[in-house]
């Protein structure tokens, strides 16, 4: 197990004051702000900053991780000494499945809540947590339903009663029609439950992969559609891939790029399915010969057209 | 259950999650959901058997006020007003066909 240096982390010396953790710890959290950083590795480095926060904000655990810590330097191996810890316990701000899960072996190692499986031993029951997690989906998955393998670091006990993250992979089937922030619930697969008490279930959300031809929104997802110039002038069937088939679309004579094309029915299949929205994108032939030059220059002459005619 | 065995994921209605589910899985307290309901800060979607129900949007929200709220010692309300201008710039990314970041 590698040692981490919290100090380091956070960019503090080992005797700054609780002010100066927090001031750095809010200035890092700043800039790796999952939602806003365009640091490459801002949700990374955030785990990092957390856990980092999570021991050196709390006097307890600070204590105990300078103790067992002495001397050692980041990325050496770590053994804690035999009854570091012996006599403490950890009474700071606990944390949830998700956010410890977030933590390093290193702080699961250390700072495992104490007790797991001791349910057994009362004489109550009580159900497990429910466990949440975000499941990344192509949209296609969503036409067509899928299989796919979510991860999980889920705490587990060990013999001492302390908990260590493992990660627990789960085959889990998408049903079709999914919808993006849509909630998939799996019976019995979140916190195990205490004396007996059923377990919690897992509830997945739902999230799409950006996709360069689809968009969904809700049930109807745009799709991209790309048309020659005289397809859009004269009108044309135009072959539509979505997955699992293939649509022939009428564009109107005239169409318009910006225009869209609504399709009844073909977005994300449903009791009532979504529709399917084409944004048309009139696509222009590059002048790249000279006989293309002179097909434009052609048009130019033969067609008198002013795009910006009407004040556009 | 092995744990290659395939498990059936059954698709939930949209504001699918009670209070205590909200709260547990948002790693807040219930009064701390409530408290930020009443003040308008927490959008409850529908009710459902006289019950509070919440959208996975919702949870979502929970998690970034609460996290702002204790990494900056923020109010609810600057929280929450974060969490609005969050959310428009989800809209204006998926808009963009690059997806939230959450």
């Amino acid at each position: 197990m590698e040692f981490k240096d919290y100090y380091k982390t956070l960019g503090v010396e080992h005797d700054a004051p609780a002010a100066a953790i927090k001031k750095a710890y809010r200035k890092l959290a700043r800039k790796y702000h999952p939602d806003v950083s365009k640091e490459k590795d801002a949700d990374a480095r955030m785990k990092e900053v957390n856990e980092a926060n999570a021991v050196l904000s709390d006097p307890e655990k600070r204590a105990a991780y300078d103790q067992a810590g002495r001397g050692y330097q980041p990325g050496q191996d770590f053994r804690p000494p035999p009854g570091w810890d012996a006599g403490r316990e950890f009474s700071g701000r606990e944390f949830s499945t998700g956010e410890a899960a977030d933590f390093s072996d290193f702080f699961s190692q250390m700072f495992g809540s104490r007790g797991q499986g001791r349910g057994a031993t009362h004489d109550f029951q009580a159900p497990g947590n429910d466990a949440h997690a975000r499941v990344m989906l192509d949209i296609e998955d969503a036409y067509e339903g899928a299989t796919r393998q979510v991860t999980l670091r889920v705490p587990s006990a060990d013999g001492q009663g302390r908990t260590r993250l493992e990660n627990r992979t789960l085959s889990v089937k998408i049903p079709a029609g999914v919808r993006e922030g849509q909630m998939i619930r799996l019976a019995g697969q979140g916190g195990p439950g205490i004396g007996g008490g059923r377990s919690g279930d897992l509830l997945l959300e739902v999230h799409f992969n950006a996709h360069p031809r689809y968009r969904a929104e809700g049930r109807d997802v745009h799709v991209r559609l790309p048309v020659a110039p005289w397809e859009a002038a004269l009108g044309a069937v135009i072959p539509v891939q979505i997955p699992g088939s293939t649509l022939r679309v009428r564009v109107p004579a005239g169409a318009q790029g910006g225009r869209q094309l609504r399709v009844k029915g073909k977005g994300l299949p449903a009791k009532e399915p979504g529709d399917l929205y084409l944004d048309i994108e009139v696509v222009l032939p590059p002048a790249d010969t000279d006989e293309k030059k002179a097909f434009y220059e052609t048009m130019s002459r033969e067609l008198a057209f002013d795009p910006r005619a009407g004040g556009a | 259950m092995g744990e290659r065995d395939v498990i059936i994921g059954i698709a939930l209605e949209e504001a699918c999650l009670t209070l205590q589910q909200l709260a547990a899985t948002g790693a807040v307290d219930v009064t701390w959901v409530q408290h930020r309901i009443e003040e308008g800060l927490l959008p409850t979607v529908a009710e459902s058997e006289g019950e509070w129900r919440f959208s996975s949007a919702t949870l979502t929200r929970v998690r970034r006020m609460s996290g702002i709220e204790r990494d900056f010692d923020a109010a609810p309300e600057l929280a929450a007003l974060f969490a609005d201008l969050l959310e428009e710039l989800d809209e204006a990314r998926r808009l963009l066909g690059r997806g939230s970041r959450r």
